[in-house]
């Protein structure tokens, strides 16, 4: 399978490479290099939206900061003899275009990232209108409406490159981007990148701070873009804001959902098509807006991975096996011994407009124990566990671990603390593998960073197998090794509560709170759910357990505390609870407790 | 200069033996033209004007038996405003389809990307009759001394500029001149040129006001320049944004003279704007209000009964027109090759053409613009037509009809 | 003052503009959390629609008006079905491009229709302006701020008084338990799409005759519209209104006193900035995430 793979991809190439020698003039080398160019910003634009789920209608104005930032400079070091001679103002113009691209990237990825969906769609478009005004405004930088011309030619030593030449330069650096596409991708920070599409909450449960992540994800893309844009203003020669409107953001978006969001030739396919079939089809001008629009209708509707959703064949879904393999007793070697930390509430409240969902509660749950937390529901335990999360603030009071205070004010904080936690409703990275998910969980160990993932490092390398081993053993000590490959939304229920547990327990928490991990599963995996967690404790582990399942609660726990309406009415050991007269009135109603 | 591969040369060799090989049997095939500019969007007009232009040329031509007993044809593509595409489309016109000469494009911007490529590779004359940036026809290879193949029949930049300012300085005599233009498009660098002029008059504008793409009420602008005393108003926009402006200055009752360049001078601005256009002033090559000569008429009515319409721009259509008879006029004298239809544009001595019957070369070598200062016309809004603007001793008149001269007030631009 | 008057007066009448536009947004993005992305393009097709029956066909805007109004609640419950439904099930973001793919498509199609030529309305009031004092003011400039301001108390009348606002609320609130409580959810949602697309017909009509009749006629509006409505977030209806009027108004008085050029490059920087402060929008609440 791999080897025709391989195959394609070597024909493909080399078809790419004879194209202009056996078409012949400069017309069809020339739509070659546009489409190189397009669908390096495409690529780029993939990694955020298809990747990463953030929706950008403005990188038309990063690959202009490119080739402007290019343009001038070129233009002003092309006077010096040095440079003509030895062509390299050019290669230093698209790698300033370039840092330029990536530098306005971090401008407007800081505030931008902090808003999603809309939101984010109009920043993006503001930017996009306020960098396209500036360069018809600045009228004495950048020419202003009729844009810079003369622009120096791409130029190799005193050689200068003309439409052919320049053509092999360009999809050169065009499957040298695709390939840092895949390296990215398949990286550890890909797996990352993916994540978020899917759920930033559990990504950032697992200790990474989402919105880095996510700057770091906008600046690479804003850096493709502006690559692009330089290769661009060389190969024009003349550029003006004309290129880079608001539509042409729209006609990259619209590239990368044709072409397949977040696949890796999607990008590709989509800028190939989109500019290839509007000069084969001569004859369609008046109705330009309306295929475009029926286009895009179409692809969504239909097309939801896109062009490439077609060609990737769904029976490569991989489903779950049907013999699952045994449960290893030994597979605790996955999980070190942990000194599980003592947590201490104190006084915590927090209200929702007028709703008091918390009020002055405290409780002390002691490190290495099994600690449940009940109560009917709207008691406030939810919004407890978020709170020690770091998913809420709370409006007053505090939190210590080991007795001193810990300030956390955000999910991966917590996790840093090592705080993680399950949800009740389950926050799984969509179609990501089971052991993808754990490997994720990781992260925070993790010293291969973004710059292993593009050259591949001996180091991204070996932490790989090591992490691999780890999670494997992870998904043994669950009961789940033989689903590691199964997409998430391919698993059972029941599985999909053990990924979550598997995914918080990559992280090695000294505190694991699981919310409501019973919910929803029946009797024999409650069992195997009460032995999972025994075995937690066994190595160490603080566990704090929010459920409705009695049965469960009472098997397990060390402790427990009740809560309801927001403040604690009962705290002490299983038995205990179980005669506790208020805790039976607050869930079976007052009657039953004089019975 | 370029170095080619012993492999492209190798291709180039066979390519043109290949088609001296089929020569003979091309000299009956139709001689082509190719026109790319936008056919779609809102700059369509444009193109669009252009293409129906050189159709009615290209078949007046054909009925009196084509060039050389050869026949011409057009071979238009759509570049939807986009340079990108534009250069695409003039590579795929030459290199494949072979045209042996294009009708410019639809905007400057265009114009100006494709220009080095029509000089450095391309190789094929093109005669613009839109798109006005001065640059398109002063380009790298004029400088450089190089065959230029570039040439103009429609305004430019410079030009239209300094006649617009010469005529309200000069022959209106107001000193008080205020600028008002659109921020985005070509009045940003119609508002330098307009800035260039005044000052070597040796004036400064009283206010220099633009404007912008949404603004439907420029009352903030008007007041302005009202307030600093303006006696007149230049101006870059198009039809849309200069409706806003007589409507708001209506609204106002501002009664400051207005002139604009050449995007209005066209029957949409009255169609937008109605009695609110009164009085406002054009600079332009050409009109097909008022008195006209028998040939412009014999265009006029052809245009109207194949589209059923008036002009929206007669100036582009009127330009594509003369670009395609400049075309046959070059290749009768000198040939039908790129290069040979370039050298003959370049000498042809006189030109009876419909923006103007030129007594002079159009081209010359290092006057690529066929239209010049002398041959632009100030035009007047009057009831819906728009009328050159004529002086006599008794000051500026326009001719209503035949037989009536209505003189026009230089303070307030009515008629007196 | 009286420069200051009169381009604050224009701007604010602008700005009513900017407002009545932008409150389209805020009823969809309130049900289902998504927005029809393309509104500008259905305050054209309000316009092209006026122009054809007022100019064209010589009907009294008064008759104009509902016509308008109802044609588009149909339109927009036809476009609801097959550019945001389909998604919004699919728990999908992609309703940004489809709903912008339908905006292309209304464009396309007035240029088939209408041609692309602008074209005036003539104003319902006559063109002669109003005084106060020396500050003038057109008639229609006067009804577009009157409407605003009846949108303004409307919208409380909506939301709390009628059967569809309430229900437009308590999907707001939270879909599930609106369908607890027997409210079809499923209508709200089209319904929400539909009014959204009426009361842009109807902002389209009070427009056209201020500006002209053409294709291009609601793009940009649409746009600074919904930068006004993020501005002001959009779960904030009536802050959008006050928003908008001080946007038109902050407008007149960049492009009075400062520079006209400038004056989208402030007003989209202030944007950002104001989202990176407050990412609900000034009027916004915060909203709670249930994790």
């Amino acid at each position: 399978m791999w080897g025709v793979h391989a195959w394609l991809m070597t024909l493909a190439v080399a078809a790419l490479a004879a194209m202009p020698i056996v078409t012949g003039g400069t017309y069809y080398a020339y739509l070659g290099i546009i489409v190189c160019i397009y669908s390096i910003v495409a690529i780029g634009l993939n990694i955020l939206t298809g990747y990463a789920g953030q929706f950008s209608l403005g990188h038309a104005a990063f690959m202009a900061m490119g080739a402007y930032t290019s343009a001038i400079l070129t233009k002003a070091l092309v006077a010096i003899p040095f440079f003509a001679q030895t062509g390299l103002h050019i290669w230093l113009g698209i790698v300033c275009g370039t840092m330029v691209a990536a530098l306005s990237g971090v401008i407007l990825a800081v505030p931008a990232l902090r808003v999603r969906g809309p939101y984010l769609a109009m920043v993006t478009i503001a930017f996009g209108w306020v960098i396209w005004k500036i360069l018809q405004e600045w009228v004495s930088v950048t020419g202003g409406d009729l844009g810079i011309s003369s622009i120096p030619k791409p130029q190799i030593g005193a050689l200068r490159l003309e439409t052919q030449a320049f053509y092999y330069v360009v999809l050169a650096l065009f499957l040298a981007t695709l390939a840092l596409q895949q390296r990215l991708i398949g990286s550890q920070f890909g797996m990352r990148i993916r994540a978020v599409k899917h759920s930033e909450i559990a990504v950032a449960s697992v200790g990474i701070d989402v919105y880095r992540l996510k700057v770091i994800v906008f600046v690479i893309s804003a850096a493709f873009a502006g690559f692009g844009g330089t290769l661009f203003a060389h190969q024009q020669n003349y550029i003006s804001p004309d290129n880079f409107q608001f539509f042409s953001s729209v006609f990259f978006l619209l590239a990368v959902l044709f072409g397949g969001a977040g696949t890796m030739l999607g990008p590709v396919i989509g800028a190939g098509v989109l500019i290839l079939l509007p000069e084969m089809l001569h004859d369609f001008d008046k109705y330009r807006l309306i295929v475009y629009a029926c286009l895009i209708l179409i692809t969504l509707y239909y097309l939801p991975k896109g062009v490439m959703g077609l060609v990737l064949r769904p029976g490569k879904q991989r489903s779950a096996p049907d013999q699952p393999a045994p449960r290893s007793a030994d597979a605790i070697a996955a999980l070190p011994a942990i000194t599980g930390a003592e947590l201490q509430i104190e006084n915590i409240s927090r209200a929702f407009g007028g709703l008091v969902a918390l009020s002055g509660v405290s409780f002390g749950v002691a490190g290495g124990s099994i600690h449940a937390l009940i109560g009917p529901n709207g008691a406030g335990k939810t919004t407890l566990i978020n709170i020690v999360s770091g998913t809420y603030e709370a409006d007053n009071g505090c939190i210590r671990i080991d007795g001193t205070e810990t300030g956390i004010d955000s999910m991966h904080a917590a996790a840093r603390q090592g705080i993680v936690r399950t949800f009740q409703t389950l926050k799984l990275f969509g179609d990501m593998s089971v052991i993808e998910h754990v490997i994720i969980g990781m992260a925070r160990r993790s010293r291969s960073g973004l710059w292993d993932a593009f050259i591949n490092s001996r180091r991204a390398r070996a932490e790989a197998v090591q992490q691999l081993r780890e999670a494997r053993e992870l998904l043994r000590l669950l009961g789940i090794a033989h689903l590691e490959q199964v997409p998430a939304t391919a698993l059972a229920y029941g599985h999909r509560r053990l990924v979550e547990i598997a995914r918080a327990l990559a992280v090695r928490p000294r505190i694991l709170l699981l919310d409501e991990p019973a919910a929803g599963l029946v009797a024999e995996e409650i069992r195997a759910l009460a032995e999972v967690i025994r075995k937690l404790k066994n190595i160490g582990m603080t566990i704090l357990l929010v459920e409705h399942h009695m049965e469960l609660v009472l098997s397990v726990s060390d402790r427990i505390t009740v809560l309801d309406h927001g403040a604690v009415i009962a705290d002490g050991s299983p038995s205990d609870i179980r005669r506790d007269e208020r805790v039976i009135a607050a869930y079976l109603g007052p009657s039953h407790a004089a019975a | 200069m370029s170095r080619t591969t012993p492999l492209l040369r190798l291709a180039a060799a066979v390519a043109v033996a290949s088609l001296g090989a089929i020569g003979s049997a091309h000299s009956q095939e139709p001689i082509k033209l190719g026109f790319a500019g936008a056919l779609s969007g809102p700059a369509s007009f444009v193109g669009t004007e252009i293409k129906r232009g050189a159709e009615i040329a290209i078949d007046e031509i054909n009925a009196k038996g084509g060039v050389k007993g050869r026949k011409l044809v057009l071979i238009s593509r759509d570049d939807e405003h986009n340079p990108v595409k534009t250069v695409a489309q003039y590579r795929e016109l030459v290199e494949r389809e072979r045209v042996v000469g294009m009708v410019g494009a639809s905007n400057s911007a265009s114009m100006l990307a494709v220009a080095p490529i029509v000089n450095d590779t391309l190789k094929v004359p093109v005669i613009c009759p839109a798109t006005d940036a001065t640059e398109i026809t002063e380009n790298d290879a004029k400088k450089q001394g190089r065959e230029n193949y570039v040439f103009r029949v429609g305004m430019y930049g410079t030009g239209q500029a300094n006649f617009m300012v010469d005529t309200m300085v000069k022959r209106f005599g107001h000193q008080k001149v205020g600028l008002l233009n659109w921020t985005g498009g070509w009045g940003v660098t119609g508002r330098g040129e307009l800035q260039r002029r005044l000052k070597e008059h040796g004036l400064t504008p009283v206010a220099d006001e633009t404007f912008d793409n949404a603004d439907t009420d420029m009352t903030p602008q008007i007041i302005k320049l009202k307030n600093a005393g303006a006696e007149s108003i230049l101006n870059y926009a198009l039809v849309r944004e200069n409706t806003f402006v007589v409507k708001t200055k209506e609204k106002l009752s501002d009664n400051t003279p207005y002139v604009s360049a050449w995007g209005i001078a066209g029957p949409a601005f009255w169609k937008a704007a109605g009695t609110s256009a009164e009085g406002v002033l054009t600079s332009t090559t050409v009109t097909i209000d008022g008195p006209q000569s028998p040939e412009r008429m014999v265009f006029i009515n052809e245009y109207r009964k194949r589209h059923n319409e008036d002009m929206s721009a007669a100036v582009f259509a009127v330009g594509a027109y003369d670009a395609v008879y400049l075309f046959k006029a070059a290749m009768e004298r000198d040939g039908v090759e790129p290069n040979q239809i370039r050298a003959g544009l370049e000498n042809i001595p006189e030109f009876k053409g419909l923006v103007k019957q030129f007594k002079r070369p159009v081209f010359t070598r290092d006057r690529h613009n066929a239209v010049t200062e002398e041959d632009m016309i100030m035009t007047r809004w009057t009831n819906g037509k728009l009328l050159e603007v004529k002086f006599d001793s008794k000051g500026p008149f326009v001719e209503i009809d035949a037989t009536t001269r209505k003189y026009i007030d230089k303070a307030t631009m009515k008629l007196m | 003052m009286y420069f200051f008057l009169q381009i604050a007066l224009s701007g604010i009448a602008t700005g009513a503009i900017y407002g009545l536009i932008a409150v389209g947004y805020s009823l969809t993005f309130m049900t289902t959390k998504a927005l029809n992305f393309a509104l500008g393009m259905w305050v054209m097709l309000g316009g092209m629609l006026t122009y054809s029956l007022n100019v064209q066909y010589g009907i009294h805007p008064l008759i104009v008006l509902p016509v308008v109004t109802v044609a588009l609640f149909l339109l927009g419950l036809v476009a609801e079905r097959f550019s945001v439904y389909p998604f919004l099930r699919a728990g999908s973001d992609v309703w940004v491009m489809s709903t912008l793919a339908v905006g292309f498509l209304l464009i396309d199609l007035a240029e088939i229709i209408w041609g692309r030529n602008p074209t005036p309305v003539p104003p319902f009031l006559g063109k002669e302006p109003v005084y106060f004092g020396p500050v003038s003011i057109l008639p229609q400039q006067l009804l577009i701020i009157a409407a605003a301001c009846v949108t303004f108390i409307g919208l409380d009348f909506f939301y709390r008084r009628t059967l569809l606002g309430k229900a437009f609320r308590a999907v707001a609130h939270s879909g599930e338990v609106s369908s607890l409580m027997g409210i079809n959810t499923r209508r709200v949602e089209a319904m929400s799409y539909a009014v959204a697309a009426a009361l842009a017909g109807i902002a389209g009509f009070l427009v056209v005759p201020l500006t002209l009749a053409e294709p291009q006629l609601g793009t940009v509006l649409g746009l600074k519209a919904f930068a006004i409505a993020i501005i002001a977030g959009l779960a904030a209806p009536r802050g959008i209104l006050v928003c908008g009027l001080f946007y038109g108004a902050f407008e007149g008085l960049v492009s009075g006193y400062l520079y006209t050029g400038i004056r989208d490059i402030l007003g989209f920087t202030i944007m950002i900035l104001a989202l990176y402060l407050r990412p609900e929008g000034i009027f916004g609440r915060q909203q709670v995430e249930r994790a």
